[in-house]
């Protein structure tokens, strides 16, 4: 018997164990009250030797037959699939043309923050002093004001460029995939922001729970040679 | 600022500007691929795993060896890989890609399905012993045992087989993937969650600390299949390293009942009406297989509401009959885009007659186990010794402490 | 199994408890906070949005911008912080797990887990045949109760079961009966190479038969004009054949005629005099100068020749010109003068009767002249012309309308749908495929819609607005030429502007679309041809001569374009 005063070791030496068990088991226990005690012949030992070789080999047969049942489906499932097998695997895509900008994005994805976050293409960008997805619709002074501001995490950053020319970048640190830009800039603008999944954060689920929910059904399964869909001119 | 809505999907309102400044464009820059290697490294680490299982449940029967095996899959397949892709899910994967030509099932999907299968149809239930995260983070919990009523765990183990079931209906028909969706314990992996989803894992496992493997037992798809395929292993874990002495000991001793004991001792009863039994169930399966294909096939609309474009069709439709505009988002989205009405309805047909032939299968699935089922609790099997029951048993090892039979090694051990 | 000393199983389960209620608390601290969260979205809750609002109204106010700014931020620290405390929150709850589940997996394993002395052996068997019992009475109990909630529910799902077998016979019958057909789907419009029966072809689409279409041609030197005719009393209606036959007609003053050209020869074959009809008015509506009461274009069904005429005159002929009914129904006067053209539908001859004072759908017998109906129409008179289409298999006339685009049963004038568009002067008439139903006026916009019941619009753009001339849509392309001699290609489903092309004239005549190319005529009788594609490509322009307002006809490999003084055929020699 070991004695055992510090904890930690415990956790490391768990061959221990079987060796305490064994050393105290080796004398067979009492046989337990109320158990009946079966008396055989000679012959009906015989007798039983043979039914149950018998049985046996019949038990034999019947789980031999049924192996090959259940295994001939499963090795028969990749030729039947040949065709319909890839070696890449697959990411999960937004299309920037099809998305109506809902916001479920933010809200349906099962991280927290979402995976989804706002892109943008600057060949596409017009660069405007009044931007679409920057300024809230209503606003009447353009600045960076937070009164000004459409994004709610403050995550578009405006630059001045030359006249009359803002650039616009987003800091994915902050962005949460609301998609407000997005809509801003599509009404209003040249469509250059975007929501894309970032696959760096992405945890690639089996089924993208917001592609599940997306009303205009922009996100799919695409291959992971290709992982983006950047929105690009047509 | 124009304050009107146009949905459209491109347009260069404002033209591209010519920089004098010598401005130079920030290049279109995506974020980091995600590096697809890790799913093959994934199928290694699964190999290793069933193997290193099998040969600790059936070769050194080391109950110790398999918790620790359980530890790393959890933090390997669990913590680590985030619990996906497991092969619980898998089934959908092969679900949907039987019966759909237009997805293309990933490699490591199909043979996240097939491997563990095959180690079941090797070795038992090996994967549930010490690989699955799932079945891991459950073991590492059953502190206690609390068994259940045996009247309401035979009933409660046919769950599986109807989740099996609607969750392939609803993989096939691209519905939904209800085994990912309702996943206790992935949102655990991720430790990011609905808290909905982690509040019903917290529960499960809390449950699993008296009911020991709640989800294994009455839950898991997978697990219907590993059941049937473990039953025709040759090589299973055994209680007793060798002969069976019918010492008793291991009787109640499994958490899982899957403990089968030896008919030595037991009382006689009569074989005639047991074959007469026996016969009328295996009669009765194909009328039961057809009873179920019926009634299945003939609910079948009840399943269809698991798919959206049905729900959206059965919304445009309330709206066009009573008036009340739609305002989910998929109806507004609907209205929006280019498909019509017509198309809409079309597809909504379409896709309960998918579900309507899914169903049907289904329903002769679930009446031909059903039908067995009855046929195996009416068989009776001759063991002379205490065996565990092949398809229930997860090879946990529970129950080799219990035994007091030794394995006498031939080596230089003291005498 | 370990043996752990008494002191060592105290401290464990200490440990253990300790574990055990940190994690609890963590829990129901991090839920009530989610719930919480959920709530109340920090990002958005109303007290910014009213603080806003404020703003908005008074913006010079800095004392406002300020209050906006410091909300803002408050907002977005709750905002980043709490999800940092979601964050923190899950890694102690999980380290509280997992303290706890070794302390209590040591303090389990130490436990003296004697195994329990079995009782009676039981036997197997019987046991089992008493589960199969329980398990064969829950699944009845259940399946009976699907069943009787099956019955239940029934009528809360759409019977599609019947619906399917339908639709799938009908889909065997079609494609049985009909292999040249394309899509079986609902609108089987496919216009006929000979018969150009209304104003902008056959069901007012825009679109013609055939293929063959001459591209090049040249009155000057008469290169492909194969005849050039005049008629008595000159008119703006568009010419429209069915056979050998075109159909114009004119007016002078108050005389209507309707004239039958022979349109291989140019010959006229008759001359059917439509005025002196009863109730008709002593001096015929204002109109401009060289517009006259013949703005109009007929109708004819190879039956039947029906014409209208701005001083309300409807006349009803057969193919040889003989007057099988004729009346005036009341005069639509309104500022730029009558336009609307007539169709006939399924033994219906539709009237779009828009006025001052009043703005209705009729339709007549055509056999007979009987009004069948009248549909009154909501808003002011405008000067497009009615189309037909088949929408969710339902057939329907479609109307222009200011404001609203609206659909009526051809049998009944039953209004079947309608959707607030347009506004101003709307002269141009809706351009369809089988998707969508287009819109458009200038000054308003350029609107798809999706049509009805329920209809929505789906995308809609002000750059190319057309005045009078009418747009023109294939499944994927919809073509506009505007009144300033824009000339703009959408895409049909998604609206985005494909290409524009400016020519320098005005278009006023509607575009056609034949031989996968569109045909464009210009006020002054240049027709531009391009390609109907998703790219501009010029193939030919080719002029008649003369000005043109009247949308051109075609037939049998031949263009008939009327302009202002004679009828032309192009025909490739």
């Amino acid at each position: 018997m070991q004695e055992i005063s510090c904890l930690p070791f415990l956790l490391f030496l768990p061959w221990h164990w079987d060796h305490g068990l064994s050393a105290e088991k080796t004398v067979p226990p009492v046989r337990a009250k109320g158990s009946a005690t079966v008396t055989m012949t000679a012959v009906n030992t015989q007798k039983m030797n043979n039914d149950s070789n018998k049985y046996q080999s019949r038990r034999d047969f019947v789980r031999k037959a049924g192996k090959v049942l259940v295994a001939v489906p499963i090795i028969g499932l990749p030729v039947v699939l040949s065709t319909r097998i890839t070696t890449a695997g697959t990411v999960w895509q937004i299309d920037p043309y099809k998305c109506n900008t809902c916001g479920q994005c933010k809200t349906h994805c099962v991280l927290t923050p979402s995976a989804v976050k706002c892109m943008h293409n600057h060949q596409m960008c017009g660069y405007c002093d009044l931007c679409g997805g920057y300024l809230r619709q209503g606003t009447k002074t353009i600045n960076t004001g937070a009164e000004n501001q459409l994004c709610p995490t403050a995550a578009i950053n405006r630059k001045f460029v030359e006249e009359p020319y803002f650039e616009y970048t987003i800091d994915e640190a902050l962005c949460d995939g609301c998609g407000k830009c997005v809509k801003g800039c599509k009404d209003f603008g040249n469509g250059s922001l975007y929501l894309q999944i970032d696959q760096d954060l992405c945890v690639n689920c089996n089924e993208c729970a917001i592609a599940r929910s997306c009303p205009s059904d922009a996100i799919s399964r695409i291959s992971d040679k290709v992982q983006y869909i950047p929105k690009e001119k047509i | 600022m124009l304050a009107w809505h146009a949905v459209l999907f491109a347009q260069e309102r404002f033209p591209r500007p010519e920089f004098e400044s010598g401005y130079v464009y920030p290049e279109h820059q995506m974020p980091a691929d995600r590096a697809p290697v890790w799913e093959y490294i994934d199928l290694a680490v699964l190999i290793g795993a069933l193997s290193l299982a099998a040969w600790l449940a059936l070769k050194v029967r080391s109950r110790q060896g398999l918790l620790w095996l359980s530890v790393f899959s959890l933090a390997y397949f669990g913590f680590f890989r985030e619990g996906c892709i497991c092969s619980v899910g898998s089934v959908q994967n092969v679900a949907l890609a039987l019966f759909n030509k237009g997805y293309s099932i990933p490699l490591t999907a199909l043979l996240f399905f097939m491997i563990p299968l095959i180690f079941a149809l090797l070795f038992g239930r090996v994967f549930c012993a010490g690989v699955c995260p799932l079945g891991a983070i459950q073991e590492l919990v059953t502190f206690r045992t609390v068994k259940l009523p045996r009247v309401v765990e035979s009933v409660m183990i046919s769950v599986p087989f109807i989740y099996l079931g609607i969750s392939v209906l609803s993989a096939a028909t691209e519905s939904q993937f209800l085994i990912c969706r309702y996943d206790p314990f992935v949102g655990i992996f991720r430790l990011d969650a609905p808290y909905t989803m982690v509040i019903f894992g917290g529960l499960l496992l809390i449950a699993g600390i008296f009911i020991n493997r709640p989800y294994c037992r009455y839950l898991c798809p997978y697990g219907v299949l590993l059941n049937i395929f473990s039953r025709f292993s040759n090589k299973h874990l055994t209680i007793t390293p060798a002969e069976c002495i019918n010492c008793r000991l291991c009787e109640d001793v499994c958490p899982y009942d899957a403990i089968l004991p030896s008919d030595v001792g037991r009382p006689v009863v009569d074989p005639e009406k047991e074959r007469k039994r026996f016969l009328t169930y295996i009669i009765l399966v194909p009328f039961f297989a057809a009873a179920g294909a019926i009634i299945f096939g003939t609910l079948s609309p009840v399943f269809t509401g698991l798919n959206s474009d049905v729900r959206l069709a059965r919304e445009i439709r309330a709206e066009a009959e009573s008036g009340i505009p739609a305002v989910s988002l998929a109806a507004l989205g609907f209205k929006e885009a280019g498909t019509t009405e017509a198309e809409l309805f079309e597809k909504e047909i379409q896709t309960h007659e998918r579900f309507r032939k899914g169903s049907v299968w289904m329903g002769l699935f679930l009446g031909i186990s059903f039908g067995l089922s009855l046929v195996s609790l009416s068989t009776r099997t001759r063991r002379t010794g205490y065996v565990p029951h092949k398809g229930k048993c997860y090879s946990c090892g529970k129950c080799f402490q219990y035994c007091p039979v030794k394995l006498n090694k031939i080596s230089n051990d003291k005498a | 199994m370990i043996k752990l000393e008494e002191k060592d199983l105290k401290i464990l389960r200490g440990i253990s408890t300790g574990a055990g209620i940190f994690t609890l608390i963590v829990a129901i601290t991090m839920l009530l906070s989610i719930v919480q969260l959920k709530a109340l979205d920090p990002l958005d809750n109303p007290a910014i949005v009213s603080v806003k609002e404020e703003f908005d109204k008074d913006h010079e106010n800095a004392v406002k911008a300020e209050q906006v700014r410091a909300l803002d931020l408050m907002s977005r620290k709750a905002y980043f912080s709490s999800r940092r405390q979601v964050e923190t929150g899950s890694y102690l709850l999980l380290a509280g797990a997992v303290i706890f589940i070794i302390c209590q997996r040591l303090i389990a394993d130490s436990e003296k887990n004697l195994p329990s002395v079995p009782g009676e052996k039981t036997d197997q068997s019987t046991e089992n045949i008493r589960y199969a019992k329980y398990l064969a009475g829950t699944v009845a109990v259940v399946t009976v109760a699907a069943i009787v909630s099956s019955f239940i529910l029934r009528n809360e799902l759409p019977d599609l079961s019947g619906k399917s077998i339908a639709r799938a016979e009908k889909k065997k019958d079609k494609k049985e009966k009909t292999k040249g057909l394309e899509s079986v789907d609902i609108d089987n419009f496919s216009p006929d190479p000979t018969n150009f029966p209304f104003f902008r072809g056959q069901d007012g689409r825009g679109i013609a038969g055939g293929t063959g279409y001459p591209v090049e041609w040249n009155a000057e030197n008469g290169t492909n004009i194969k005849w050039k005719t005049t008629v008595p009393k000159n008119g703006k209606s568009s010419p429209v054949i069915w056979g050998d036959k075109l159909i114009v007609t004119g007016a002078e003053g108050n005389d209507c005629e309707v004239y039958c050209l022979d349109k291989n020869t140019g010959e006229i074959l008759w001359a059917a005099p439509a005025s002196g009809l009863p109730g008709q008015p002593d001096v015929p509506p204002d109109t401009d100068h060289d517009t006259g009461i013949a703005a109009p274009t007929a109708a004819t069904d190879g039956n039947s020749v029906c014409a209208i005429f701005a001083n309300g005159n409807l006349v009803c002929l057969d193919m040889d010109g003989k007057l099988k009914w004729g009346k005036n129904i009341g005069t639509p006067a309104n500022i730029y003068g009558y336009s609307c053209s007539v169709i006939l539908h399924d033994g219906h001859l539709i009237v779009q009767f828009d006025s001052d004072e009043k703005v209705s759908m009729m339709g007549f017998d055509t056999a007979t002249g009987e009004l069948k109906w009248e549909t009154l129409r909501r808003g002011r008179s405008t000067w497009a012309s009615p189309s037909v289409a088949t929408f969710n298999g339902t057939t329907q006339v479609l109307i222009n309308g200011n404001p609203e685009v609206a659909a009526f049963d051809p049998a009944t004038g039953k209004e079947l749908w309608a959707i607030e568009v347009l506004s101003g002067d709307v002269a141009p008439s809706l351009a369809i495929n089988s998707k969508f139903v287009y819109a458009v006026t200038d000054y308003a916009r350029l609107a798809a819609l999706k049509p009805g019941p329920g209809p929505s619009i789906v995308w809609e753009d002000n750059m190319f607005t057309s005045d009078v001339s009418s747009p023109v849509a294939t499944e994927h392309y919809l073509f506009i030429s505007t009144g300033v001699g824009d000339v703009a290609c959408y895409d049909a489903i998604r609206g985005d502007t494909l290409w524009t092309h400016y020519f320098m004239d005005q278009f006023y005549a509607s575009p056609i679309i034949a031989d996968e190319k569109v045909f464009l005529l210009d006020r002054s009788g240049l027709m531009h041809i391009v390609n109907a594609g998703p790219e501009y490509n010029l193939i030919a322009e080719s002029p008649i001569g003369e000005p043109s307002d009247c949308t051109p006809a075609f037939s049998d490999k031949n263009i008939y374009i009327r302009g202002r003084n004679s009828i032309f055929c192009i025909s490739q020699n």
